[in-house]
């Protein structure tokens, strides 16, 4: 199973994103999600897996087996994932109304 | 109200952030019915940036702003470039003169507080908000844009013309055709930021600031993004500081770091630790900046609809500007909007307007002047760590080497220039970047 590469060029400091996260609100939709991957086996063979890094609150990791699994409760609605994706693998709406991120202060 | 009565308005504003609230405003107060709808819990919480509003546009919508108390910040009384090297720093800012505290034209601002206000500024107008509403598509009839419709049971909302505010992710604008591509990784720059708390006090200290009137705005160059194109930036509230960086989509990609990462990499800073140190985080958050500005605009109108703010990419990154064109787009459209409904013609034709009153203004020419800057930058990734580490290393040079022979100083300042970059080739990129700047 190949690893999702991370660049030895830069010495980065290790950030625990979900103490980070602690800092946000959200109203979490318990009954959409308004992220998908569209197709598993997509994720799977995708080698670089680059939405597990550029992904700014971390809610994309990989499984074991290689398959990637989005936690979209964290997201902060960025569209990062949407644009970035290189297979165009991320089906990406906005929250239904008042849900989702609310930031406190912005 | 009737059943299954139409829900009717004179204009639909799609989002309520700076712009649409400026529109919905501007409409109001000329008299027409005006709906404003806002997916977040309430306006601005979706919102996240640096960041600054300025004066001069809020002042447009409400000249007795002042009476109004608007919930700002600190005033920018200090602003400019900070270069980081590995561990060095020298600032470039201005204080006084043109930016002493009895003219400020920046306010250092929060989204999510400042932007509730600024809807109910547009609320006291006449404008209805419509909170914890999506916008999911147009409401057709002959091919012309009627209305919107939104994710609520019977969620149809009707007007001739609809002022789409949505912001950078600009599905809405992209679903009308008025833009053929989604955002384009070359251009458009993930910002995360860090909100820290320290007590104002702590922040006048650290900061050099006289008092709580007295604030900081700085782009931070360097060491910031570790080479990639990206800016970071910080700017000093009452009682805590927005610290944070950008960094273009596709490069961010290509270098396989998180984004949060690089930002704590930016927060140890032997230079920028010091500043935040013991500050607890209030707030994270992640938004794209449409840093593409003139070449990735989208058409401005269509039959039925003009396009404003984020949404169609009014963004000079250099000089911190978006809020302020927002605002003036978003009052733009609403004269247009009004004007169209004196006509009674909302055609494409009768809309155009929006781009004549868009030309008058500073908006696209400065738009127009800039178009190459965020390619420059791309291919210029010198500015981003050659020249800041340069400038550190020539200052720290002049003022340490104490005792030495000058010549020999000159000789190592040149050097250490050269080492970096031949002569030729940074004579080059400072007339390039002139050139990227003049818009030639």
């Amino acid at each position: 199973m190949p690893e999702t590469k991370t660049s030895p060029k830069y010495d980065l400091p290790e950030v625990y994103i979900d103490d980070i996260l602690m800092s946000l609100k959200y109203f979490t939709d318990e009954h959409e999600a308004h992220i998908k991957i569209i197709d598993p086996q997509v994720c799977i063979r995708c080698i670089v897996k680059p939405c597990v890094e550029f992904c700014p609150v971390g809610a994309y990791r990989t499984q074991d087996g290689g398959s990637v699994q989005v936690a979209f409760q964290s997201c902060v609605e960025c569209g990062t994932c949407r644009v970035m994706c290189s297979f165009s693998n991320v089906s990406w709406k906005l929250p239904r109304g008042g849900f989702g991120v609310s930031y406190k202060f912005g | 109200m009737i059943k299954n009565e139409k829900l009717s308005f004179d204009v639909i504003v799609i989002g309520a952030g700076l712009s649409g609230s400026a529109a919905a405003a501007i409409a109001a107060r000329s008299g027409l019915k005006v709906a404003l709808i806002e997916r977040g819990q309430t306006p601005g919480s979706k919102n996240y940036f640096g960041g600054t509003l300025y004066p001069h546009s809020l002042l447009e919508i409400y000249p007795d702003l002042w009476d109004r108390n608007p919930p700002l910040e600190r005033p920018v009384t200090e602003a400019g470039f900070w270069f980081l090297s590995k561990d060095g720093l020298v600032r470039a800012t201005v204080q006084g003169g043109k930016l002493n505290n009895k003219t400020i034209d920046a306010y250092v601002a929060l989204r999510a507080k400042f932007d509730v206000w600024w809807a109910e500024q547009a609320q006291k107008e006449g404008a209805l908000i419509i909170p914890k509403t999506v916008v999911v598509d147009f409401i057709r009839e002959n091919g012309k844009i009627v209305g919107v419709l939104t994710d609520r049971p019977q969620g149809e909302v009707y007007a001739p013309v609809v002022i789409i505010c949505e912001g950078v992710n600009n599905l809405l604008t992209q679903k009308l055709g008025l833009i053929k591509h989604d955002l384009r990784p070359a251009s458009a720059a993930l910002a995360v930021k860090q909100l820290i708390a320290l007590p104002s006090i702590t922040i006048n200290t650290r900061f050099g600031l006289t008092d709580n009137d007295h604030g900081l705005a700085a782009s931070v160059l360097g060491d910031v993004s570790m080479g990639l194109p990206g800016l970071g930036f910080i700017y000093t509230g009452v009682d805590c500081v927005s610290i944070g960086m950008g960094v273009t989509l596709d490069s961010l990609t290509k270098a396989h770091v998180k984004p949060y990462e690089l930002l704590q990499r930016y927060l140890d800073h032997p230079q920028i630790a010091p500043l935040i140190a013991g500050g607890r985080l209030m707030e994270y958050g992640a938004h794209i900046i449409p840093e593409g500005g003139w070449k990735d605009m989208p058409q401005l109108y269509t039959d039925g609809a003009l396009v404003v703010g984020d949404a169609a990419s009014m963004v000079n990154a250099l000089h911190w500007e978006g809020t302020n064109m927002a605002i003036l787009a978003g009052k733009a459209a609403a004269e247009t909007a009004i004007e169209a409904h004196k006509k009674g013609d909302f055609s494409s034709k009768s809309l155009s307007s929006y781009r004549t009153r868009l030309d008058e203004r500073f908006i696209m020419g400065d738009l127009h002047q800039y178009r190459n800057l965020s390619f420059f930058l791309r291919t210029h990734p010198e500015f981003m760590d050659v020249y800041p580490a340069f400038i550190n290393e020539a200052l720290g040079m002049f003022f340490s080497g104490f005792g030495q022979p000058k010549k020999q100083l000159y000789k190592d300042i040149m050097r250490s220039l050269t080492y970096r970059r031949p002569l030729l080739k940074a004579m080059g990129d400072i007339v390039a970047f002139g050139r990227a700047i003049i818009g030639v």
